[in-house]
């Protein structure tokens, strides 16, 4: 079965019971994993990112359906094999030193996941040397950092240098942005990539990643 | 005969009733004893846990109402702000209303090119000196964070900025315990010290807590260095409807209070009776753009809520917002935006009303909305003022003469008119009422070019009275030995 109609309406509609519902019936009748996730619940979060870049819906109804993706993926994730499925890429991300605001943070973090990226989260006050850490840990293919205020931005550039010092720049894209952070501002200090909002951050990873 | 002697009334807003104002006041309290708040700063935590809160999980309180409520009656009901040279120029007391600017924008919009761009620490000056020369702008803040100097002593740069280009009290924005003191070793300079300093205030701090319940330990150093020195301070939060906050707006002011009162309490803990500017910044998040908006209707409505409030229960000065907007050029959306926060914090008596002058939800600063917004001030306070009801203004006297003077016998040509016309009515300076022609031979410009010729006039013509050259002096010796 490769028409994934119900769970795509149950997704948009953010019905999280009635999407667990239909990710269950997939699998009864024989669909594999990837496929669910791929072209029932990625490519659904992709129409819903659309229109949500369109206007046509609001955040909220966004995050809700991204929710309901998750409530699915929880059904999913034991049947998981090593190896069998596979992220659109691996995602550090976290608010800079000295810097405790996360609103934005975790808007980007709740729809680049919807994207079908990985996450891991750092939270908020993140100093470089723990991105460095992590990052050698984890892998990831983008390095995301947020914040809010100017006096905080200067540690962008710094875990910018950490990571250098460590030898894993070139092995990791970076990610900026928040409220005071512009593009001039990324190209100064190296960064690959800056995004305005949550929606672009989605946009721009895929762009740095060289997905569609 | 007696002369009438009718009160005026003064058109006020009013939308929330007691009963709605004590259900918010006790959900905030509720918010404060039951789910309590992270409090980073460990002086603070061991202060509010001798008064009697319950800390758990190393920095989570629980502060029992009583403290709260203690806290509101000692902090004091009126707050003098007075200008650089001693004079007293905002009482901020039951409904006196104040406008100023704003701070921490990114960019600001080129009086030249009109084009925007980053801000650099020639704007913060020019930012000050307009508001020095304009009669309704109240106070200076810095409008925006330039980008030519150092980012960790950028609220330092800009408050000697300020205070070398106006006069006006000063509400300052600093990072931390450290920052502060440079910028009150500045402000001690230019009034002659601290005894000076806390005698005639000209500065007020803005600090933010962060929403939900969230009391980081450098903006409790400030908060704790203002309490010390008695600078007055305002300590909002992030409480916006859907991002800091629940989306519906009793939920958010709950939160926003109850931050507040947090703030208020610590305050109290360490200076009795120091002042304190109460209010948080409940606005909403927009909801495709995720911005907290400058010119939705919610924060004007949260903001008379709040004046009710203060008018039922806290009678303390409040804090608040003005003259802002969404549009990213100083357009139609601008102007609607700004007039409907404008008249509506008036019309509720707001006390200090700052972010005039913003566009871009508070990201672009422009020179051109400030001069605007001065003029919506005048036609705002205009308005507020009422009709005044007497003899000499029901003018029957007038009417009679003018009605029995036979043909050439006009109200224009008559005493009475001269005599009153001035007050009687709003003389607009900048809104354009001219006919259609002279407009056109004048240019045929709309607002927004009349704003720019008017600022920049200013900023070429108006002189701010110079600070003697040893305290201008003292300042770059104080901004230099960092």
């Amino acid at each position: 079965m490769s028409d994934f109609k119900a769970l795509t309406e149950a997704v948009i509609k953010g019905d999280v019971k009635m999407a667990v519902a239909e990710t269950q019936s997939a699998l009864d009748a024989g669909s594999n994993v990837q496929d669910i996730i791929d072209k029932g619940l990625i490519a659904t979060m992709d129409e819903v990112g659309e229109r949500f870049s369109k206007g046509l819906i609001f955040v909220p109804q966004m995050l809700r359906s991204a929710k309901t993706m998750q409530g699915c993926m929880k059904l999913l994730e034991p049947l998981f094999q090593e190896g069998n499925v596979t992220s659109k890429g691996k995602v550090l991300i976290g608010t800079v030193k000295g810097d405790l605001h996360d609103i934005g943070k975790n808007l980007v973090s709740m729809m680049m996941e919807g994207a079908g990226f990985t996450i891991t989260d750092l939270g908020v006050g993140v100093p470089p040397e723990k991105f460095v850490q992590k990052a050698q840990e984890v892998e990831p293919d983008i390095v995301a950092m947020s914040a809010l205020l100017s006096t905080t931005m200067p540690a962008m550039s710094q875990t910018i240098e950490a990571l250098q010092e460590a030898g894993i720049r070139d092995k990791v894209k970076v990610m900026i942005g928040g409220a005071p952070v512009t593009d001039k501002y990324a190209h100064e200090i190296k960064a690959d990539s800056y995004a305005s909002d949550a929606g672009s951050a989605v946009s721009k990873a895929k762009k740095l990643l060289g997905i569609s | 005969m007696k002369p009438l002697e009718i009160p005026t009334f003064q058109p006020r807003l009013k939308v929330l009733n007691r009963e709605q104002a004590l259900a918010i006041h006790t959900a905030a309290l509720e918010i404060l004893e039951k789910t309590g708040f992270k409090m980073e700063h460990p002086g603070g935590l061991e202060m509010l846990a001798d008064a009697g809160c319950k800390v758990s999980n190393g920095d989570w309180v629980k502060l029992p109402s009583y403290l709260a409520e203690e806290a509101l009656r000692s902090a004091p009901r009126q707050i003098a702000l007075y200008d650089q040279r001693g004079n007293k120029a905002m009482t901020l007391v039951n409904g006196n209303s104040f406008y100023g600017t704003g701070s921490d924008a990114t960019f600001t919009l080129d009086l030249e090119t009109g084009q925007r761009r980053r801000t650099a620490l020639r704007d913060i000056a020019n930012f000050a000196k307009l508001v020095d020369g304009l009669e309704n702008m109240d106070f200076a803040m810095s409008m925006a964070n330039p980008e030519d100097v150092p980012i960790e002593d950028i609220y330092v740069y800009v408050f000697a900025e300020m205070v070398k280009n106006t006069n006006k009290p000063i509400v300052f924005i600093a990072d931390s315990g450290k920052d502060i003191a440079k910028i009150y070793e500045i402000a001690c300079h230019v009034v002659g010290g601290e005894e000076e300093l806390q005698q005639k205030p000209f500065i007020l701090n803005y600090s933010e807590a962060i929403s939900p319940l969230h009391f980081p330990e450098n903006v409790m150093e400030r908060l704790i260095f203002c309490a010390e020195k008695r600078i007055p301070i305002c300590l909002p939060s992030g409480s916006n409807a859907g991002g800091g906050a629940p989306v519906t707006l009793a939920g958010a002011m709950a939160l926003g209070i109850a931050e507040n009162l947090v703030g208020l309490v610590v305050h109290q803990l360490v200076g009795k009776g120091a002042p304190f500017l109460f209010g948080p910044n409940v606005s909403v998040l927009d909801m495709k753009s995720t911005v907290v908006s400058y010119g939705c209707p919610e924060w004007s409505l949260t903001q008379a809520a709040l004046a009710d409030m203060r008018d039922e229960i806290y009678g303390l000065p409040i804090w608040a917002f003005a003259g802002a907007s969404d549009a990213k050029v100083m357009d139609a959306q601008a102007g609607a935006e700004a007039m409907f926060s404008i008249i509506n914090a008036m019309l509720s008596r707001a006390n200090l009303i700052h972010d005039v002058g913003f566009l871009e939800y508070g990201s672009t600063s422009s020179l051109e909305m400030v001069t605007m917004a001065n003029e919506l001030v005048a036609m705002s306070r205009f308005f507020a003022r009422g009709i005044s009801v007497n003899e000499e203004t029901l003018a029957l006297e007038v009417i009679e003469r003018v009605v029995s003077g036979g043909p050439a016998s006009i109200f224009l040509m008559d005493d009475h008119t001269f005599e009153h016309f001035m007050q009687a009515q709003f003389l607009p300076q900048l809104l354009d009422r001219s006919r259609y022609d002279s407009w056109e031979e004048a240019g045929a410009m709309d607002l927004y070019r009349r704003c720019n010729i008017e600022a920049k006039r200013i900023l070429s013509e108006y002189q701010v009275e110079l600070k003697p050259s040893e305290v201008l002096k003292g300042i770059d010796q104080i901004l230099q030995g960092r």
